[in-house]
């Protein structure tokens, strides 16, 4: 997917002007936060606590020995009858799929939902090659009917209000029109379903994957990832490395805190783990099934102090939680992933250069942090890529030199209250209006208030001395 | 493509452990934390959260009264989908089936309303059905119809899923591995998608029946 | 946590905007601690904490001036301040921030150990929940919980506290109190329309609040909620709880 992170500012302006969208955000992120507490507390506090510890341990360790594991996981699929595949990087994926494709004479392919697939633009490079893509997910069906990309990980479409859905169905799909959300989701099933039926292959993404099985797990809720992975003949998993756990053990924490953390349920409708292909004697099932195991700039992050943010479990409780992700929506964070997860990620991925803005996109308040089932320090991470920008001299040179000028003010007590008198001295006793140069920014919402005729410390040296 | 993966590996081998030490254990959790259940319980428990799910649950009298059942749900319907009868816990189905003329149809034919399974186990704290693949139990049967009718035994209802991952350690881990794939069901096919409705049927089955058969029963 | 500050003179970090801009919250804090008895100094060399570089990426700027900031309180036994965040600042940054630094970090993790929070310092520190306090006419507060004190120290059940007991005083809730007024320090310029948005969002929360006074513990927040609060009819206001503990003591002196 084409990176525009660079333009968060002004994409934010324009999105923070659709009310629409706001509001359908705004409702959907609140119904999912509220019942992500409940359900994640249901036992208690302490519980939950301790059900957030143990997910993380569960992540972190598994990352510790993240080469181990792959190693292990790609014996145990390889002796149940499935490929491993490997690819650094997003041309790589991109390739081996196709050559899938040639290999099994595929001409159709339908998807579930895989933000990996999004990440190296594996659509396009099939439509390209003339093959028919077809999202499956109903929300990621949406979206792809209205050429647009996801705003959120797990609630694709959580921009869209029900009219524009309306709309878009019988724009592109001849829909007889109705406002009964039921009826619209029935008939895109009756849509999809003709698609289910003929394909040749199915794209899934993968959740986790556990190494000492080797299972490949995916939760859904619409049953698109028990279709994609059933009627095709080939199945292709893409999995980024990171998803690697070590035993069931933790794939049964696991999910039940990803669906918990992300709508509140408390068991994804389907949880399905996939060892292999269909056995001998079996009546159903994919005859091939390949797993791709997907780099494309994780293990770089593995190396760097970043590390903490490859134990996300993608269950997208910080951008529900996020007041910045409320009054933008997803599509100014400009890729794959929006919210905190996304101000983290996309510069680690791409390219702090091609992300600029993002750590900045955050008032660091930490209720992200709050709500990370696996307790990731998002706004600390933030801090830190905002140091690394700044010594990429990547910073607009008037907050630069302003942070300068101010630094040396504050090194010298009788400089700083100098400075304030000078302040006291150019605005006088009332609010300010308006400011000028880059401190207008601030003055467009509010006022400012005055300085006072004598400084709190010049004040104490008066009334106690020194 | 070995390159790849040596490439990929060598990038990983070469950092220290990417996140310092860490403390705290791997301890057994239970995400749901349940006292000790007695089978009474544990039936109550699990139809309490699968109707929670808007599943249906039913624990019929005796084995007649379940084939009973069944032929309800099927109504005027005389092709099904189904899992072989030797996993489908329940004495006589076969012979009601001949009887009433009712045939099992393997291909993915969309004019199949009911699906009929067995299960493998079942999760009381969470109302979760597992099914896993293998000879005689198509995949299909819980995934394409619109209606799903599982019958399980009452003594398939495990605690919770931890329960289950155990019983699988147990085992030994070699016949899962033999196992092409597993699903877990947790109620009927949904989608919040379209402006946060809730709307039951999307891919998957729109209604989930589940019979529980008590070991008199059988 | 923190050793105990009982019995210990108690030396004020007033942090900059007050200093600058609302002195008189300087005073309310000093106020409220001499009429518990306790002995309060004002280190004279004391500048800013140095978050604002910090958060801005800046912390070779940050660092020099958190120097000044150990060089002024070198002498404390406890440091108080009316801010959470820039308590935070001192608790958890400044390790961060002098981590590489052997002439100075053990002097930072020194007064990381001895800095509290105004309410904290009442509440938590000295024990005291009930400071005695009596407003002359019955006024109704809701609390606006600023995030570093809320997620970073755990700060709220404090002040909440310390209101609740003051006579006279009315304590409702605020819908969202919880909830980010778009401050953020640099933030709030670099992301202006971000911010003026979930500036918006908190001024109608307030709005619809049926309080009189909004009150929160950080005068950062404070402004950019008044500055909002100036350009629409409402006549609320936002005030820090220092203020309005202040207003509750039996003499006003100073």
């Amino acid at each position: 997917m084409k990176v525009t992170s660079n333009d968060f500012t002004s994409t934010a302006k324009l999105s923070l002007m659709d009310d629409e969208m706001r509001r359908s955000v705004k409702q959907a992120t609140t119904t999912a936060y509220q019942k992500r507490i409940d359900l994640m507390f249901e036992a208690g506090h302490a519980h939950g606590e301790a059900l957030r510890q143990r997910a993380a341990q569960a992540k972190r360790r598994a990352l510790q020995r993240l080469p181990d594991l792959l190693d292990q996981a790609e014996a145990k699929l390889t002796a149940n009858g499935a490929h491993v595949l490997w690819a650094s990087d997003g041309e790589k994926v991109n390739q081996l799929v196709l050559e899938i494709i040639t290999r099994h004479a595929v001409t159709s392919v339908v998807k579930g939902k895989s933000m990996v697939s999004e990440e190296v633009g594996l659509n396009e490079a099939l439509e390209d090659h003339g093959i028919e893509v077809i999202e499956t997910d109903l929300g990621e069906y949406i979206l792809q009917l209205a050429d647009e990309p996801p705003s959120h990980i797990v609630i694709p479409v959580i921009h869209k209000s029900l009219t524009s859905i309306r709309d878009l169905f019988i724009e592109k799909l001849n829909m007889t029109p109705t406002d009964d959300g039921h009826e619209m989701a029935q008939f895109a099933r009756r849509v999809l379903r003709e698609k289910f039926l003929t394909a040749d292959m199915g794209i899934t993404g993968g959740n986790f994957i556990v190494s000492e099985t080797g299972s490949i797990c995916l939760v859904t809720n619409e049953g698109n990832g028990r279709m994609v992975t059933s009627l095709p003949r080939v199945h292709v998993a893409l999995v980024g490395i990171e998803k690697m756990v070590a035993t069931l053990e933790d794939f049964a924490i696991l999910t039940q805190v990803l669906p918990r953390s992300a709508t509140g349920q408390s068991m994804p409708v389907y949880t399905h783990m996939y060892n292999g292909p269909r056995k001998a004697g079996e009546p159903d099932g994919p005859d091939e099934m390949y797993v791709i195991l997907v780099d494309n700039g994780r293990s770089a992050i593995f190396n760097s102090g970043y590390a903490q943010i490859l134990t996300c479990i993608r269950c997208g409780a910080c951008m529900n939680a996020c007041p910045v992700y409320q009054a933008t929506g997803g599509h100014a964070y400009g890729w794959v992933y929006p919210g905190p997860l996304g101000a983290v990620l996309t510069p680690l991925l791409v390219g702090l250069e091609r992300a600029r803005p993002l750590p900045h996109a955050s008032s660091l308040c930490g209720a992200c942090k709050q709500v990370c089932p696996v307790d990731i320090d998002l706004p600390q991470m933030l801090l830190d890529l905002r140091h690394d920008l700044y010594h990429r001299r990547a910073v607009d040179p008037i907050l630069k030199w302003g942070l300068k000028l101010w630094a040396f003010g504050n090194r010298f007590p009788a400089l700083f209250e100098f400075g304030g008198r000078i302040a006291r001295l150019l605005t006088g006793d009332r609010s300010l209006k308006r400011l000028p140069g880059f401190l207008s920014r601030w003055t467009n919402y509010r006022d400012f208030p005055p300085f006072a005729r004598e400084s709190f410390r010049r004040q104490w040296r008066e009334r106690r001395g020194d | 493509m070995r390159k790849n993966r040596d490439e990929i590996m060598s990038r990983l081998d070469a950092a220290h452990p990417p996140l310092g030490a860490i403390e705290g254990g791997l301890e057994r959790l239970s995400v749901v934390p349940m006292e000790h259940l007695s089978p009474q319980q544990t039936v109550d428990r699990f139809k309490e959260q699968a109707r929670l799910l808007s599943s249906s649950v039913y624990v019929p009298a005796s084995a007649d009264e379940a084939i009973r059942l069944v032929m309800d749900l099927l109504g005027d319907d005389n092709r099904v989908m189904s899992w072989a009868f030797e996993h489908i816990p329940l004495p006589g189905l076969e012979a009601a089936f001949r009887t009433n003329s009712i045939r099992v149809v393997s291909a993915r034919d969309e004019t199949i309303r009911v699906g009929i399974t067995g299960a493998d186990a079942a999760l009381a704290s969470t109302g979760s059905l597992v099914l896993l693949t293998g000879e005689g139990k198509p995949r299909l049967a819980s995934l394409l119809p619109k209606v799903h009718m599982a019958i399980i035994r009452q003594d398939q209802i495990l605690a919770d899923l931890e329960t289950w991952v155990a019983t699988l350690h147990e085992q030994g881990l070699d016949a899962f591995q033999n196992t092409a794939s597993a699903m877990i069901i947790s109620g009927p096919s949904r989608t919040a998608d379209i402006a946060m409705q809730l709307i039951l049927g999307m891919h998957g089955p729109g209604e989930l029946h589940i019979i529980i058969l008590e070991p008199t029963h059988l | 946590m923190h050793d105990s500050p009982k019995g210990k003179r108690a030396s004020l970090f007033v942090t900059c905007m007050v200093d600058m801009l609302y002195p008189e919250t300087g005073w309310a804090v000093v106020d409220v601690l001499e009429h518990l008895g306790i002995t309060v100094d004002f280190p004279p060399k004391q500048t800013c904490c140095g978050q604002p570089a910090f958060n801005a990426g800046d912390r070779t700027s940050a660092k020099q001036v958190a120097i000044q900031f150990l060089k002024a309180f070198k002498d404390a036994e406890a440091i108080v301040t009316p801010s959470g965040s820039c308590a935070a600042m001192v608790r958890h940054e400044y390790p961060i921030l002098f981590a590489d630094d052997p002439q100075w970090f053990d002097e930072a993790k020194r007064l990381a150990a001895i800095t509290w929070e105004f309410t904290e310092y009442l509440v938590g520190g000295l024990g005291i929940s009930d400071l005695q306090l009596r407003l002359p006419k019955r006024r109704s507060f809701a609390f606006h919980d600023a995030c570093h004190g809320l997620r970073m120290l755990g700060l709220g059940a404090a002040a909440r506290t310390l209101l609740k007991n003051m006579d006279n005083a009315v304590v409702e809730e605020l819908e969202e109190s919880d909830v980010c007024c778009g401050f953020g320090g640099v933030f709030s310029v670099k992301m202006a329309d971000v911010s003026g948005a979930m500036l918006k969002r908190k001024i109608n929360g307030i709005q619809e609040c049926s309080a009189e006074t909004i009150v929160t513990g950080d005068v950062s927040c404070m402004t950019h909620m008044n500055g909002g609060l100036a350009r629409t009819p409402s006549p609320k206001r936002v005030r820090h709880i220092a203020d309005v503990l202040a207003d509750g003591l039996p003499d006003k002196p100073s």
